[in-house]
């Protein structure tokens, strides 16, 4: 089944990483979306039928914690796994990311880190198998 | 068979009885290199980055550098009937010299793993395990038969 992938950041170079890294993961992908804020990932969702959502936090117009809340409401959305890739360090803050989220990347990241997030996330990667450690 | 890989030194085969070993790597970098359907594999112990600090050694020996060394051990790994999509790449070693991270002034093992991060992103590859840093000696080996690569130090042996 190819997995349909939104990519939530304000940044289109860290876009075009993660596209990059989800392409050499040899995961089996459909269609990869983009948006640069909260609102137009919601417009996105509205739309479209997503599998994957890995969403920054810090963005103009609508950040991605307001993001994850609105679509957490939703019921047509409210199960959709989500990556959180953030610059974010404060433990406490994590932990609050981490409860709203399905996994916690935090940037600068390797793209291994990034690949076994999202195959822990979509469950093909056993927890003690992830290469957590970074380069 | 048992085949040895030196200090800046490669070693590549392709029959499945074969075991390719190095031993010492501290801030050198082991780079195992494996394709599990053509039953290819290489090994490389790099010690150092950039070939730029002195070509003419680079020339006379390309596995001394990262740069120099980690294409090599590809394209020999292609040329005994491994396919790129298919490898999986291991790294080991990239300790700090001294005791502490923060005394080692010339960070050589962070800067080879720098310098591997970049050709391995250029060239659109992925790790598929890694056991770096810390201060400790290690030794790698790759069975070519079944791809399994073991790390052992401090006493202590585990598979990548």
């Amino acid at each position: 089944m190819a997995l349909n992938i939104l990519l939530v950041d304000d940044s289109s170079v860290m876009r075009a990483i993660i596209i990059k890294t989800l392409r050499l993961s040899q995961l089996p992908l459909g269609e990869i979306h983009e948006a640069s804020n909260g609102q137009e990932a919601l417009k996105v969702l509205d739309g479209n039928w997503i599998d994957l959502a890995l969403v920054d936090i810090n963005m103009p117009v609508m950040n991605g914690e307001e993001m994850i809340n609105k679509l957490r409401q939703n019921p047509a959305t409210a199960d959709l796994p989500v990556i959180i890739v953030s610059t974010e360090s404060s433990e406490t803050r994590k932990e609050e990311l981490i409860q709203k989220g399905a996994g916690f990347v935090h940037k600068p990241f390797t793209p291994e880190t990034l690949r076994d997030a999202v195959l822990r996330t979509l469950g093909g990667l056993d927890e003690q198998k992830a290469g957590d450690r970074t380069l | 068979m048992i085949c040895k890989v030196g200090v800046a030194d490669m070693k590549v085969s392709a029959e499945r009885g074969d075991l390719i070993i190095t031993h010492a790597l501290g801030s050198c970098l082991g780079v195992a290199v494996h394709d599990p359907v053509a039953s290819v594999g290489g090994l490389l112990h790099v010690m150092l980055p950039l070939s730029t600090i002195d070509p003419v050694k680079a020339d006379r020996n390309p596995f001394m550098f990262v740069d120099t060394g980690f294409p090599r051990l590809l394209i020999e790994c292609f040329k005994n009937g491994a396919q790129k999509q298919r490898l999986e790449i291991r790294v080991a070693g990239g300790a700090y010299s001294q005791d502490r991270e923060e005394n080692d002034f010339f960070q050589i093992g962070k800067r080879n793993l720098i310098i591997l991060r970049k050709l391995l992103w250029k060239n659109g590859l992925l790790l598929k395990s890694h056991d770096v840093g810390g201060s400790n000696s290690r030794t790698m080996s790759l069975e070519i038969g079944t791809g399994k690569v073991t790390i052992k130090s401090g006493g202590q042996m585990r598979n990548l």
